[in-house]
């Protein structure tokens, strides 16, 4: 009877409710009308990616048909740009040697990051949020700064090369010729940058996750590192796959990293776009071809990786 | 708002004052020199507001044009920068006026052919005489003064001595296998000249298809043995201070600098003649002020403008009668020989006619 009472009282509760609420057509339309600051409130974001987002790319888009150019005088509309990047293969091959860095270094960034998270998700330190700090520590400092010390750390007379005189290890006519104005140079200055960037959502991920579930593990019989494998890597999986991500966009068009510290082997696919529009003479026609190139790549994987993200979360819950 | 920051910046000089007055004064009494006395006023209202020069950052420093701003006390001229001479080119297309803009010996025909330059009147500046006379002939375009030389320097090798045994004097030192790693390239498509008067063409800034392929894989050939393009002189000194690179394309103010850090330093010109350069300050189509113009270029024409460039930035510059006190810069710049800046001691740097194909070939080979 007490049920009874209960699920009746759950009922009228319920039509009480749905006798306040309008129509759900009704209701959308209401809610706009009512709300005077929605439109302002969506309209300002809006503006600002429609002119300085769409606007410029479609400048961009302009200049790789050529419907736009720097050169005076009229232009006709040509493909002639697009057909280079497909047919000659050289931009292509760049684009692929960056790519092939770029994942590079957003692999062995989450290798590092991931351990350096779990510590302070999951180690139950009080001092997480100081030790976050002295992570993110370094931002501090300019970026160009940092940069430029990596130099003096792995040039011929470097930090790395004097300890290894200093230990015999090297000659001193023979230093290390490698370790700066190379590819090793550039994934490793990159890495050191973005490792931060990864931790932090791996740490996000790692602390949301629920506790008991590794309890039930453990009483289960799972041994930690098989909780670790089935339950804590793949419920933070969206943490890593968003560190990845976030390293590996920027890093697939970067251009100071390389010009500082990668010499000839290290010059990457944003290198040349800088160069086709600015440095050596402008050919912007082939500089917006690349880069509404490299922008349909990255948009194309985000949204890959967006749809896995969301699929790890589904399931994850 | 630069024209109005300009009119209010501008102050009549005591001397202008007094032209004008004596001017204005003859008018009234002989009548005959109102025509004279108004033009003069006219021409001191047209040309006010600041000088605007179009120049590489670096030559914004005073005592590179101290006889103007003595000229025109507190008429500071404004700079705007330019990265490379195509840089200039896409501002001017844009709508920039500049009054003087410096591209170098290469780029005066397409100055020239833009419509955005126009020719000097070289009575308007005393110090051309005291030019080297190659330089001035290298600023002419049919016939006409458009460009003004100042600055010039060589392209050549710069190696360690107690690193480096060339084989021969040769750009070939620049892929010498066995320096693999040690060696910088510069950043720019005249990588496709040197190349081309390596293999021996006759015309290195206007070679054939056939011509410029060869030129490109040779470059592309040997990329592997280069450490660096460098398009920082300030990266490449570093680099080659630090021992990182041996072997560069460099300058002569390069060569200084080493010699200052107590490197043994070699500045090779190659058998296949090195390259120079030579900055032409050229004067805008239609400059409102183009006394003020004239009486900054001849500024920077003077001997004292270029001793202090020599002293200062380890370039050369065209006055003859500038000498700078490093006795190293004098022998690197070959000062003694005013005939060592062209054939067959040089190759001065000239109008490329097929420049945008050079550019892609070079980016191809960087990308290669």
């Amino acid at each position: 009877m007490g049920g009874g009472e209960g699920s009746l009282t759950a009922r009228s509760a319920a039509a009480d409710a749905a006798a306040d609420l309008p129509p759900p057509a009704r209701r959308g339309r209401r809610l706009l009308h009512a709300d005077p600051a929605t439109p302002a409130l969506l309209g300002l974001p809006l503006a600002w990616l429609g002119v300085f987002f769409l606007v410029p790319i479609g400048i961009v888009a302009g200049y790789s048909l050529d419907a736009l150019s720097i050169e005076p005088g009229p232009h006709a509309l040509t493909l002639a740009g697009w057909r280079e990047l497909v047919h000659e293969g050289v931009y292509l091959g760049l684009f692929w040697k960056s790519v092939q860095m770029s994942l590079l270094v957003s692999a062995v960034v989450v290798v590092l990051a991931y351990p350096l998270a779990y510590y302070l998700a999951l180690s139950g330190t009080k001092r997480k949020y100081v030790l976050l700090l002295i992570l993110i520590a370094p931002f501090l400092t300019s970026y160009l700064l940092r940069l430029l010390a990596w130099k003096v750390i792995l040039g011929s007379q470097g930090v790395v090369n004097s300890f290894l005189f200093w230990t015999g290890l090297r000659d001193a006519d023979h230093p290390l010729g490698q370790l700066l104005y190379s590819r090793f140079a550039v994934v490793l200055v990159l890495a050191y940058v973005w490792l931060p960037f990864v931790a932090l959502p791996i740490f996000v991920s790692l602390e949301s996750l629920d506790r008991r579930l590794l309890e039930a593990a453990s009483d289960l019989g799972a041994r930690r590192w098989q909780a670790f494998l089935q339950v804590t890597l793949p419920l933070s999986a969206p943490g890593v796959v968003a560190g990845f991500l976030f390293v590996f966009i920027p890093t697939v068009g970067e251009f100071v990293t390389p010009s500082l510290v990668g010499g000839t082997s290290g010059y990457m696919y944003g290198n040349q776009i800088v160069d086709l529009f600015g440095s050596g003479f402008p050919d912007w026609r082939t500089g917006a071809v690349l880069a509404l190139f490299l922008l349909v790549v990255v948009a194309a994987l985000t949204a890959v990786f967006a749809r896995f993200l969301q699929f790890r979360q589904v399931t994850a819950g | 708002m630069t024209d109005r920051q300009g009119l209010s910046g501008r102050e009549l000089s005591r001397r202008d004052l007094l032209k004008l007055g004596a001017a204005a004064g003859g008018a009234a009494l002989l009548g005959a020199r109102a025509a004279t006395a108004s033009a003069a006023l006219e021409r001191a209202t047209a040309e006010s507001g600041r000088l605007q020069v179009l120049d590489w950052a670096g030559y914004e420093v005073k005592d590179l044009w101290l006889p103007y701003l003595e000229k025109y006390p507190g008429q500071k001229p404004k700079f705007t920068f330019m990265t490379n001479e195509a840089n200039a080119l896409a501002k001017m297309h844009a709508g920039f006026e500049p009054d003087v803009v410096r591209p170098y010996v290469g780029y005066v025909r397409d100055f020239a052919e833009s419509g955005f330059v126009q020719p000097w009147d070289t009575k308007l500046i005393p110090n051309l005489k005291q030019l080297n006379p190659t330089m001035v002939r290298a600023g002419r375009y049919e016939g006409k003064q458009y460009g003004i030389p100042q600055d010039w320097g060589f392209d050549a090798i710069l190696y360690r001595a107690d690193k480096v045994t060339p084989k021969e004097r040769s750009w070939s030192l620049l892929f010498d296998e066995r320096y693999g790693g040690k060696i910088a390239w510069f950043d720019d498509l005249n990588q496709l000249v040197w190349a081309g008067y390596y293999l021996g063409f006759k015309r290195p800034y206007d070679q054939t298809d056939a011509e410029l392929k060869k030129s490109q894989a040779l470059l592309e050939s040997k990329k592997h043995l280069v450490r660096m393009f460098w398009s920082s002189e300030t990266d490449m000194q570093n680099a080659f201070a630090s021992g990182d690179i041996w072997i560069a394309f460099a300058w002569p103010a390069d060569w200084v600098a080493m010699k200052s850090k107590g490197l043994k330093v070699v500045y090779m010109h190659p058998r296949e003649g090195a390259l120079s350069w030579i900055g032409m300050l050229m004067l805008g189509k239609d400059s409102p002020r183009p006394e003020h113009a004239h009486a900054f270029v001849d500024a920077w024409s003077s001997a004292r403008t270029g001793r202090w460039l020599e002293d200062n930035y380890g370039y050369g510059h065209a006055n003859l009668r500038a000498r700078p006190k490093s006795s190293d810069l004098l022998r690197a710049l070959r000062l003694a020989d005013p005939n060592a800046v062209k054939e067959p001691n040089a190759h001065i740097d000239r109008h490329i006619p097929r420049r945008r194909l050079y550019a892609k070939l070079w980016e191809e080979v960087k990308a290669a």
